[in-house]
């Protein structure tokens, strides 16, 4: 197997007498989708956390294309190419669908007035050729007027254009109805295609099972099982996921 | 990161994006869920009850007078550019409600300065809207560091200030006497309309460019709109806050220049009671409470409200209580229509 993108090892993580990480390896291959799995309290959230910068480890080291790196704040993951999806999407209600695309990242001239149209442009692209749920019909329209899934849509629409290598997607379907939710998915395979890795966190074993290629299956704050999707079935990842 | 953009189609009606969409009837339907259509409608029709009022009534209801219209050119100006201030900071999620006093502490600062230093008005004017900036930075500076309610710590700046202001000078009225040029540009009139009224528009487009058109204002709408969004994405909003309060410290001090110059003296126990208006005009212009929300031309077209309302009842020889009881009750009936109408037009 090719050298993984992302790689963290012997990761810890306290809090106050919770040890939410204990001695934890895991890592994301190119193009890979890894599903992680575990009961509420296995440390899925607090490793989603740590990737994205915004919890730092006590202890352990990352590493980057195989190098050693220090991801203490969003910032850092930014610049490696991480973006995070929540649950609830960090967009702003009260503001349009291009102005949230583009939100942080606005594209300006040297004194830093926005070029509207060009922003326009992009999004209505990015909507179009990206995630189909119906319903978008303008990049004009308030966030604060979507549907939970075309919020979702948005989001991920928006780490795909800024050219992602690795989503982390935290609970991405649990607000969404059966038919966002299978859009989502199928836009996590899709982009797998165009080698952005995603790591999947979610209760729906079946529905990690339709897109992963791999599963890690966490409990206590550790890994108990690791494996490829050929190499399991459903049945033994629920065993897995309900007996440890 | 844009290297995908040359691939893009132009749309081959050649929109703009600075149009919410593509005719006329898609920006009419863009505009009226904006917060400022509601507003404008209202205004519209206040002013034509009045125009007509005064049409039937010219000796008794002397609205559309040449006095009255450029008094009221006058006075809109004074509030007006404090509320653009601090409408930017509600828009941002803070409140400022030391505006008043710290408007009438630094215009102190430069009359004593000029009066007692005998250091040019243009300088002194400027030493008062540095000061006014910082004044607006502590608060956003202690907000943030502390993690506290602006509204608590503006309150203290508030008192602080109003106190200052006699602690550094005294209870007595002090003059404020520019040169013919600084009393022309700044206090001086064009036919009817004040060169102060010039001011307030000027600083409408300005500010209007920066919130709508400027990377600035899409990142003070990100933080009030949703501040864990804004910093999930990488925005800082002790940044794009303190800029705010520093925004509405210095539109603050500005408008405490324009009125020395207006009235060419000031008195310390003014300044007090303008925080709220300035709060007031915003509301009624359609600026959410919680954040994320408002226009440039509510928040003008609020402050013009208030002062119009205020004219009528000075025109029919109301008692001054009754333009608190007008204001009182537009303010409550603006959040609600903003609330309900605001959310039927959506649909």
């Amino acid at each position: 197997m090719s050298r993984p993108i992302y790689e963290v090892r012997g990761v810890s993580k306290r809090y106050g007498n919770v040890q939410a990480l204990s001695n934890l390896n895991f890592h994301i291959g190119a193009g890979e989708v890894v599903g992680l799995l575990g009961d509420n309290g296995a440390g899925k959230s607090t490793l989603i956390k740590m990737m994205s910068g915004i919890v730092r480890p006590d202890d352990g080291e990352v590493l980057v294309d195989g190098a050693r790196a220090v991801v203490s704040s969003r910032r850092d993951s930014e610049h490696i190419g991480i973006e995070t999806i929540y649950q609830d999407t960090a967009l702003v209600d009260t503001m349009s669908i291009v102005r949230n695309i583009f939100m942080g990242r606005e594209i300006a001239n040297r004194w830093g007035f926005l070029n509207h149209r060009l922003m326009r442009e992009i999004a209505t692209e990015v909507l179009r050729s990206g995630i189909h749920i119906s319903g978008i019909d303008s990049p004009d329209k308030e966030v604060g007027d979507l549907s939970g899934g075309q919020k979702q849509a948005v989001a991920i629409a928006r780490a795909v254009y800024f050219k992602r290598r690795i989503l982390l997607l935290d609970e991405p379907t649990s607000a969404l109805s059966v038919r966002e939710t299978e859009a989502v998915l199928n836009y996590i395979k899709q982009l797998r295609a165009e080698n952005v890795s995603s790591v999947l966190v979610t209760h729906n074993l079946y529905h990690a099972y339709q897109v992963c290629d791999r599963f890690v299956v966490m409990s206590h704050g550790q890994k108990v099982y690791d494996v490829a999707k050929a190499d399991t079935s459903i049945e033994e990842l629920t065993r897995h996921v309900v007996l440890t | 990161m844009v290297g995908a953009d040359e691939r893009l189609p132009i749309r081959p009606d050649g929109s703009s994006g600075t149009a919410p969409n593509n005719s006329f009837a898609d920006w009419v339907r863009g505009f009226r869920r904006t917060t400022d259509a509601s507003i404008l409608v209202v205004f519209v029709v206040i002013q034509i009850v009045c125009i007509a009022a005064a049409l039937i009534m010219p000796t008794s209801f002397r609205y559309l007078s040449g006095p009255n219209i450029s008094v009221m050119l006058q006075a809109i100006p004074s509030l007006g550019i404090v509320a653009l201030g601090v409408g930017v900071l509600m828009i941002a999620g803070e409140f400022d409600l030391s505006v008043g006093t710290a408007a009438t502490f630094v215009s102190v600062v430069a009359a004593m300065l000029m009066n007692d230093m005998s250091i040019s008005v243009w300088i002194a004017s400027a030493v008062a809207i540095v000061l006014g900036t910082l004044i607006g930075a502590l608060n956003g500076l202690i907000t943030l560091q502390f993690a506290m309610p602006s509204f608590i710590v503006t309150l203290g700046g508030l008192l602080f200030w109003h106190g200052m202001t006699f602690l550094v000078h005294g209870a007595q009225s002090i003059g404020f006497r520019p040169d013919p040029v600084f009393q022309f540009v700044f206090g001086g009139s064009l036919g009817l309309v004040g060169t102060s009224f010039l001011w307030l528009i000027l600083c409408c487009v300005g500010f209007h460019m920066m919130l709508q058109h400027h990377r600035l204002g899409n990142q003070i709408f990100a933080v009030g709109g949703n501040r864990d969004a804004a910093t999930a994405i990488g925005i800082s909003p002790r940044k794009i806050k303190v800029i705010a309060f520093s925004i509405a410290g210095a539109m603050a001090a500005f408008s405490g220049i324009i009125n020395a110059t207006r009235v060419n003296s000031i008195n310390p126990a003014q300044g007090q009671g303008v925080e709220l208006q300035a709060i007031a005009a915003c509301v009624i212009g359609g600026v959410a409470l919680t954040g994320g929300r408002g226009g440039i031309l509510g928040i003008f077209l609020g402050a013009a409200l208030i002062y119009t309302i205020q004219d009528v009842l000075l025109l029919m020889r109301a008692p001054g209580f009754y333009l608190d009881i007008f204001v009182g009750a537009l303010i409550v009936i603006a959040v609600i229509f903003n609330q309900v109408a605001g959310n039927w037009f959506r649909r």
